[in-house]
């Protein structure tokens, strides 16, 4: 016999203001199903629960109602209040009298109406409510990493520390992502690459690591915790079993004419070439559309000289299957193109570049050899403007989003640009200085007093090229309130930061959402930052939001944590509310495994015939199946219909 | 010295009820509009960025009496490149229509209006000129254009200077 306790919740004045809720008590509790009614400010706190258990111990109540916020903010807490008595925790049910009523309803009667009614339903249902326990499903206790940024990395490497497997694919020849691309960084100027490239060869060595360069995420299927991820390897024409890195085959291509994607497009490299020095793995790959051999059937020099036999002009694209339990997107950022900004001369003027390729430009390893030369003649820029918010804070033209970065690599490069041309005047046309991180202020104020940078606020109207070879650049300086224009030899575009190109491809394989820009977007934006929607699959790095590297760093830590407390427990704990077959009623006409979208049906053997199975792991509860049945043989564990029905005909 | 006391807080809503003021409260005050403005490379004390600025602050007296609001020449130059997305030009039109409403039309737009009712057009014909013509074998033209006239009377400008 049901004994229904119904608990009604003040939620402080967010209820009680709109809902009389000693109202709602007295008309409840003389339902023939009540066995005890009460109300209390917070059903929430201590109290409120202990007065929940307080009524299982002393009033015999074998069933529960809590009129409170939604389900999705306290249902856990209260089925937690429930399993500690020693009932079952599905034996509760909650009627939301706050965002459905109270906050939605300006007129205190009818709100009390409404309260009466929505709790009165959640009464008749939680009667034929049954006990559930729940599933356990077993899972494969490795990692996918997908990026080899700097959070990738990081990511990677904790899971790896965690004793667990990683996998970490990255589509270009390397690790290292847009870091090994940087020469130092804010707000320490410490050189990346030496910061970064330990971290390479740790991910290279770890044995709890693979790296998979050069390869992509083509299908994912599966479900927390038993993910089945179809991965290609693009055709590199390098056996990297075989090569041993000497890069002669680099040195011997007669091919030197591919744009170089490292140093952001500002020198070619040769049709085969190991991307940077500094790469992990440090593996030559040929890029068929340039390569003599691939195009044209002529050359094949580098597999004349390779002494190792590496070359291998008949490679195709590899796909295999991997099983993991988890997944960390960590895919990073490109920087916007600037052409669509004409009246910079963005992509036109060889002298104005973006942010990158300034960076490429000051760096050891880029097409200067780290002395700083304009890229039209060769000249050691004297003046440089630096324009911040390029495609950011741009809402009719680009993003209306800050790009966050900019103030700050635009800072430290106003310093590496003192230290190379001592003698030479930085500017920067500025909007708002955003320096908000640690010691992130001070670093933009020792540019301006002791780098000696002219910071001029004003955004910058247009570019000129004159016929000296200078760039006239039209400002203005807002706190003196004058036209500004300034002749520079070099200006660097703070390009705005976008989500790749294939974000969105990738966001709908692994069914997480994605804002209007393509970033990824977290489950919560405060408590559950690297959370997605999708149960295993976790967010890292600049792909969910521009992001500097200690953010970046941090996330890919946050990520890993998340991975290593989901492979802490022996066996993942799933819902039971599931579609459930009866076998004995199934027809075995399989319309259900049609419609449903998780791939959760599949046929069984049941005696002479085959039937619908649900794989209990991969079911959502969606109750798509259930609707579709027409002989009635599917049931949803916690939806049934008598459930169900009695909720709807008790609607006034 | 600018006495905020003497501000007006409904300022910026008026304006931005009128057509072409509604961006107004998107700016962030980058100045590209002054950087890119053309008549400031003439006069320095147009500033579009101190107009909106003011108007923001409420100082309405400042802005309808200033001469320079109406130095905007309309070429658009700042609603290409103001990356809020305001019409700047419109924004300045809206402003321009509030202070004529509010009577602080200019006395030489008044004139010339007086002129355009009078004549059709802002410069007299006179004998002289039709001599001229004559000199060249161009036919003669009318003194006065009334077709001018009846258009200006369709529109709200008279109503509105009236006031």
């Amino acid at each position: 016999m049901a004994n229904v306790g119904v608990f009604i919740c003040h939620c402080g004045v967010n209820i009680a203001s709109k809902v009389d809720v000693k109202r709602v008590v007295d008309t409840l509790k003389v339902m023939p199903e009540v066995g005890f009614a009460h109300e209390y400010k917070f059903m929430c706190s201590s109290p409120g629960q202990e007065l929940i258990r307080k009524a299982i111990r002393e009033n015999k109540i074998n069933r529960v109602v809590v009129a409170a916020c939604s389900p999705r903010m306290h249902l856990p807490t209260f089925q937690t209040a429930l399993a500690t008595e020693g009932l079952n925790p599905y034996l509760v049910s909650m009627a939301n009298i706050r965002e459905q009523c109270s906050w939605v309803t300006d007129d205190p009667e009818k709100a009390t109406q409404k309260a009466i009614d929505l709790v009165a339903r959640q009464i008749k249902r939680v009667v034929h409510q049954d006990p559930l326990d729940d599933i356990n499903v077993p899972m494969t206790k490795a990692a996918l990493v997908i990026g080899g940024g700097i959070a990738g990395i990081q990511a990677a490497l904790d899971i790896a520390d965690g004793n667990r497997k990683v996998i970490l694919v990255e589509k270009s020849p390397s690790i290292g992502g847009r870091m090994a691309q940087l020469d130092e960084t804010f707000p320490t100027l410490d050189c990346s690459q030496c910061i970064l490239t330990p971290k390479m060869v740790e991910a290279a060595q770890h044995p709890n690591v693979e790296i998979r360069v050069n390869s992509e995420v083509k299908k994912v299927d599966g479900y927390v915790g038993n993910f089945e991820v179809t991965v290609e390897r693009k055709a590199t024409y390098v056996d990297a079993q075989k090569c041993i890195g000497c890069s002669i085959c680099q040195e011997k291509c007669p091919v030197k004419i591919v744009p170089d994607a490292f140093n952001a497009g500002l020198s070619t490299r040769a049709a085969i070439a190991i991307p940077f020095p500094q790469a992990v793995p440090a593996i030559p790959v040929i890029d068929p559309d340039y390569c003599r051999k691939l195009t044209e059937d002529k050359c094949g020099v580098c597999a004349k000289v390779c002494p190792a036999e590496a070359v291998v002009f008949d490679d195709t694209p590899k796909q295999d299957t991997i099983n993991v339990g988890a997944i960390v997107v960590a895919t990073g950022y490109r920087e916007m193109d600037p052409g669509i900004y004409t009246e910079y001369g963005g992509n036109k003027f060889p002298d104005v570049v973006t942010g990158l390729q300034f960076e490429r430009l000051v760096s050891s390893t880029g097409p200067t050899g780290g002395d700083l030369k304009r890229p039209s003649d060769g000249k050691v820029p004297k003046t440089v403007v630096f324009v911040q918010c390029v495609g950011s804070r741009d809402e009719s033209k680009a993003h209306a989003y800050c790009s966050g970065i900019c103030c700050m690599y635009t800072a430290k490069h106003t310093m590496l640009y003192k230290h190379h041309v001592p003698d030479g005047q930085a500017y920067v046309s500025y909007i708002d200085v955003r320096a908000p991180g640690k010691t992130y202020e001070e670093f933009v104020r020792r540019a301006i007093e002791e780098e000696d940078a002219r910071y001029l606020r004003g955004r910058v109207a247009k570019i000129r090229r004159l016929q000296n070879g200078l760039y006239r650049v039209y400002t203005e300086d807002t706190l003196v309130g004058r036209a500004v224009h300034i002749d520079a030899d070099m200006v660097v575009l703070a390009s705005a930061v976008e989500p790749q190109r294939d974000a969105v491809r990738l966001a709908q394989m692994l069914g997480i959402a994605y804002d209007a820009d393509g970033f990824y977007t977290e489950a919560h934006p405060k408590l559950k930052p690297v959370e997605t929607a999708s149960a295993g699959v976790f967010l890292a790095g600049a792909c969910q939001g521009p992001k500097d590297i200690p953010a970046s760093v941090q996330q890919g830590s946050a990520a890993a944590s998340k991975v290593l407390s989901l492979f802490a427990k022996d066996t993942l704990i799933i819902s039971p509310q599931i579609a459930v077959v009866d076998p004995t009623a199934c027809t075995g006409c399989l319309t259900c495994s049609y419609v449903c979208h998780y791939t959760a049906i599949e046929e069984k053997e049941f005696g002479q015939r085959r039937v619908a199975e649900i794989i209990s792991g991969k079911c959502q509860g969606c109750g798509a199946c259930v609707a579709t049945c027409k002989g009635k043989a599917i049931t949803l564990a916690g939806f049934s219909d008598d459930e169900i029905y009695e909720e709807i005909v008790s609607c006034k | 010295m600018i006495d905020l006391k003497l501000s007006d807080p409904h300022f910026k809503w008026e304006i931005m009820k009128k057509e072409g003021g509604e961006g107004l409260l998107k700016c962030f005050g980058c100045s590209d509009c002054a950087a890119s403005c053309p008549v400031r490379y003439f006069d320095e004390r147009y500033n579009p960025r101190k107009i909106i600025r003011l108007t923001l602050l409420g100082m309405k007296e400042m802005v309808l009496s200033s001469p320079f609001l109406w130095f905007c020449a309309h070429c658009h130059a700042c609603t290409e490149r103001c990356p809020q997305g305001i019409k700047v030009a419109e924004l300045i039109n809206a402003i321009k229509n509030y202070a004529v409403e509010k009577g602080y039309c200019p006395e030489g737009y008044k004139m010339q209006l007086e002129l355009l009712m009078k004549m059709g057009r802002l410069y007299e014909v006179e004998d002289f000129d039709l001599k001229k013509r004559q000199r060249l074998g161009l036919p003669p033209i009318d003194k006065t254009i009334p077709d001018v006239a009846k258009i200006i009377e369709s529109t709200h400008i008279l109503k509105v200077l009236k006031k």
